[in-house]
């Protein structure tokens, strides 16, 4: 498995925001987590990316351990020298996309390679150069994020993501920030990174989407996975009061 | 004395002003980041402290301060330290503007939004290789404006030298106008001060504009 979230519980302030969750993503699944505001999700995914530590559970890469409960229930993670490899098998794509403002769309893609994971300025940039390709935005390498349109600068976030070849690439809300028009040029490169098998989790309130291009979905509210499964199943024939309470929402 | 021979005279206080504005510069602006560092430790002594002083600094006068400098060392502690008074006279700039470029910078990384330090985080920078190249670079351009005064009052303030007897181009002014009984030497003085400043002003905006590549 790439990731294993076991048991997980997060509290802010004395109120509990993840309170037992356990999900596992498989190399090349496209996982979908869909859910009313404040239930977790976001969290969820800060904690898998390391952005927030975790209160109890345990959280797994590649069958390697990050983060356990020790005997006393307290959350022991591994060392900042082994984090920082951990924080390599994952690419986040944060909502409000968090391009560097004063590099150029080429230089917020080589940035890191170069000096985070040591690569070449040469290796770098021709990856740079094949993603941005991909994107259709090839030409605008040496734009500033500001001239760009949201959905350019969100493409660019991903691209920049994906220049540091993680294992598995998460999307908080990618879209949630765009105009309507924009948001389809992004939902068109998660589909084709789900088309070569990039594994991903992606949080996201695009529910045709997620219908159509996860191999799972997870329903969460109130800290919890109330439903998951397969899309269909889940969208289409929800088990549970609360999930159809939600789906319902959008079958306007 | 008529004009040319007045400002002749005055010339050597115009480069020890620009002394003292340059030597204040090249001191309290990286001591200010320091401090500004410093006042986000996680010991809670050493916040207090980097409070405390910036609040005494920034609340007395700056012409007190230089006097304390300068009259502290033999009075306070009995020393003796010899030709004291340039040296008070740069402490005592240094470190009161330092305090004012501390509360510049923290300005200015508070206002960096908090994602730009979590897409640094997953990517996997440390927090220096963060802080050199993703948020310095940022907060320089965003304070600016707020640099630009404190540069434009400390051409002005270096003419409270005169309080340690230190013959900047004020106090020259001040001796040849009593000797000469001449309201003319205060005119250069005030010419000096405004052409400095403009230069000051000028250079600003060209780092402005050199800096406004991107919004």
């Amino acid at each position: 498995m790439i990731l294993e979230m076991n048991n997980i519980r997060k509290h802010f302030d004395g109120m509990e925001v993840l309170k037992d969750i356990s999900f596992g993503v498989d190399s090349g699944e496209v996982v979908s987590i869909i859910g009313p505001s404040g239930s977790g999700k976001s969290t969820l995914l800060r904690c898998a990316t390391f952005l927030e530590t975790i209160d109890g559970g345990e959280i797994k890469y590649m069958d390697q351990v990050a983060a356990h409960t020790d005997e006393h229930g307290n959350a022991v993670y591994v060392g900042n020298h082994e984090l920082h490899k951990f924080r390599s098998y994952c690419g986040l794509v944060f909502q409000q996309f968090n391009l560097f403002p004063h590099f150029s769309v080429l230089k917020n893609l080589i940035d890191a390679p170069v000096h985070v994971q040591r690569r070449s300025k040469e290796e770098a940039t021709e990856t740079a150069m094949e993603l941005l390709a991909k994107m259709g935005l090839a030409d605008r390498a040496d734009a500033y994020p500001f001239q760009l349109s949201g959905g350019q600068q969100q493409r660019v976030a991903i691209a920049r993501a994906l220049a540091m070849k993680p294992e598995i690439l998460f999307f908080d809300e990618p879209t949630s920030a765009l105009d309507p028009e924009l948001t389809g040029e992004v939902l068109k490169v998660i589909r084709q990174l789900a088309e070569v098998k990039m594994t991903m989790v992606v949080v996201t309130h695009e529910m045709p989407f997620a219908k159509a291009v996860s191999n799972r979905v997870l329903f969460m509210d109130g800290g919890v996975v109330v439903e998951q499964g397969d899309p269909h199943d889940v969208f289409d024939n929800p088990q549970e009061e609360r999930t159809k309470q939600f789906l319902s929402v959008f079958e306007r | 004395m008529n004009f040319n021979v007045m400002l002749q005279t005055m010339i050597p206080g115009m480069l020890r002003s620009f002394g003292i504005f340059s030597l204040t510069l090249l001191g309290a602006l990286p001591l200010g980041m320091i401090v500004a560092l410093l006042k986000k430790s996680r010991f809670v002594v050493v916040r207090g402290i980097i409070s405390a002083y910036i609040s005494i600094i920034r609340g007395t006068p700056l012409m007190l301060q230089l006097l304390v400098w300068y009259f502290g060392p033999f009075y306070l502690f009995r020393m003796n330290i010899g030709d004291w008074r340039f040296p008070a006279l740069i402490f005592g700039f240094v470190v009161n503007y330092a305090a004012y470029f501390a509360e510049i910078y923290r300005g200015g990384i508070e206002s960096i939004p908090v994602g730009q330090f979590e897409a640094c985080e997953v990517l996997g920078y440390t927090k220096s290789q963060t802080f050199m190249r993703i948020i310095l670079p940022q907060v320089i351009k965003r304070i600016m404006p707020a640099i630009t005064n404190e540069v434009i009052t400390l051409v002005k303030d270096t003419s409270l030298a005169f309080t340690l007897a230190y013959s900047e181009v004020f106090s020259l002014a001040k001796q040849i106008s009593a000797s000469q009984t001449s309201f003319t030497p205060f005119v250069i003085a005030g010419i000096f001060y405004f052409v400095a400043n403009y230069v000051v002003a000028f250079i600003m905006s060209r780092i402005e504009k050199a800096l406004d590549y991107y919004k």
